[in-house]
């Protein structure tokens, strides 16, 4: 439960922090960090506007999308503690959890029978299933490693291995990490959450038709979603028998550090040209099948 | 430490197969050269002085800092920045290039024998089949220079590969080649663009 409650508490404040790290950056005041909490606290006290050409999917997607991710979250360990729900090759249903959350905002996005929104929901299906192989090759590359198929014990067995190419796998998963969750957060350089309304070309696009109580429900859903993959970087990074308050503290550091990136990037880099976003995430599945195939090789586990 | 320096090769080729601007080519070179010196030092143990003072000055001196500077400076004259338009998009040539690594295991693999190391097998197939890639798919002759030196890189990973031995006669002939390739384009580069704008981009 420790490490639910630290997702929760680092999902309010990431954004906060990104939207520091920018104005910092570009010279500004900028708001405070929970200036977004108080966006949100606003929204879920209004009420939602529904168009006559939706239906019932378009109401009830949000609700679901925050679930899913709910349900994700329940799935990460933290050190040396279990996840609230582990079961043998758990990783696939979280990624299928993700999967179902993204799947009612496309089929919310296309509910609308817009097709501003239709065009930002085919984007959003198609850069999701050019990154999903990357997430796949990744885990199935730590689960070989370690010898175990679930969470929970990936990340108490990834570093009692002994196994001195622990360090290659750390680095590349954690930059594979980092960039997972910027393409499934639709952030730069993939997309461009400042561009609101016509500029911006795949998440924001498909939310236009939803506003107060169920647009507060995606914003936290998006800011969960971070906050997992945060989690999933802390568990990459450091040793899952280390002190509790250090990890803590590593913890809320790594989170930390995570939104800073999130916000240096957004803040000196430009967004990619539309098409070429597909080469840039084809990228990542590459690098992680790079790690797999050194698994397959040092372990000797390649049969021919 | 030498399995960190070849997958950090193994991406500078991912990257060169996604890469469109041709100083990112020369860069990824450069940094190629730097991790080929590395991996030489740390295999070759039992090598001779003379030797060991070739096989730096040729990753060092050669690849790291005199082909990418001349192959900037040719970059610099001609006012070519980017691979030509008729080139086949990065996308497909990274799908490609996937396919070539997935065929370098499998053929390393089936050429396993106690005097092949297989690690080095793998990744001087792979960069050899890159350096093809490039050459087969992109129009500028400087795109082609490029992959001719990566088929140089693939070469001396191949030199690696075969025993801890390497052979003066393969390093000089590697020298030589990159020596000339550079030389000529460096020439065709340099004379023709004060005419033509259109024979830099000639097909061969």
């Amino acid at each position: 439960m420790t490490g639910l409650f630290l997702i929760f508490i680092s999902a309010i404040v990431f954004p906060g922090i990104i939207i520091r790290t920018k104005s910092i950056a570009s010279g500004r005041k900028g708001p405070g960090i929970l200036q977004p909490v108080k966006d949100v606290r606003v929204l879920l006290g209004k009420g939602s506007v529904f168009s006559d050409t939706t239906g019932l999917v378009f109401r009830i997607a949000p609700a679901i999308s925050l679930s899913a991710i709910v349900t994700a979250t329940l799935l990460i360990p933290f050190g040396n503690m279990k996840s609230v729900i582990s079961f043998e090759g758990d990783f696939i249903f979280f990624s299928y959890m993700l999967a179902l959350g993204k799947f009612f905002s496309i089929i919310s996005a296309l509910d609308t029978g817009s097709s501003f929104e239709g065009m930002g929901a085919n984007r959003e299906a198609f850069f999701s299933m050019l990154v999903e192989p990357a997430f796949f090759i990744l885990m199935a590359t730590l689960a070989m490693f370690t010898g175990y198929t679930s969470f929970s014990d990936i990340f108490t067995g990834f570093f009692i291995t002994g196994n001195h190419y622990v360090l290659i796998y750390s680095l590349i998963g954690l930059y594979l990490f980092i960039q997972i969750a910027i393409i499934e957060n639709s952030r730069v350089p993939v997309d461009d959450p400042k561009t609101h309304l016509e500029l911006t070309m795949i998440h924001e696009v498909m939310i236009l038709d939803n506003s107060g109580f169920d647009k507060a429900l995606i914003h936290i859903a998006g800011w969960l979603k971070f906050a997992l993959y945060g989690a999933l970087i802390f568990n990459l990074a450091v040793p899952s028998g280390w002190n509790v308050f250090l990890q803590v503290a590593l913890f809320l550091s790594i989170m930390a550090a995570f939104a800073v990136i999130v916000g240096l990037v957004e803040s000196f880099r430009a967004r990619n040209k539309m098409n070429k976003n597909p080469k840039f995430i084809l990228t990542l599945s590459a690098i992680a099948l790079i790690a797999f195939l050194v698994v397959l090789i040092v372990t000797e586990k390649f049969i021919l | 430490m030498i399995i960190y320096l070849i997958v950090l090769f193994a991406v500078t080729l991912i990257y060169l197969a996604s890469a469109e601007r041709l100083l990112n080519y020369v860069r990824l070179i450069a940094i190629q050269g730097l991790l080929l010196c590395g991996i030489a030092l740390l295999e070759l143990k039992d090598v001779n002085t003379a030797n060991l003072v070739f096989i730096v000055a040729e990753t060092l001196l050669f690849k790291t800092l005199l082909i990418p500077y001349l192959l900037s400076a040719i970059i610099g004259k001609s006012g070519v920045t980017k691979v030509h338009r008729q080139a086949i998009p990065g996308f497909y040539l990274l799908l490609f290039s996937i396919g070539a690594m997935l065929l370098s295991v499998v053929l390393a693999n089936s050429l396993i024998n106690p005097f092949i190391n297989t690690i080095y097998m793998t990744i001087a197939l792979y960069t050899l089949f890159t350096g093809l890639l490039l050459i087969v798919t992109h129009r500028l002759i400087i795109s082609h220079l490029i992959g001719f030196l990566i088929i140089e890189n693939a070469v001396f990973i191949f030199s690696l590969a075969v025993g801890s031995e390497m052979p003066m006669l393969i390093n000089i002939g590697i020298l030589l080649d990159i020596f000339v390739g550079v030389l000529i384009l460096g020439f065709f580069g340099l004379r023709l663009k004060p005419n033509t704008n259109e024979l830099t981009m000639l097909k061969d």
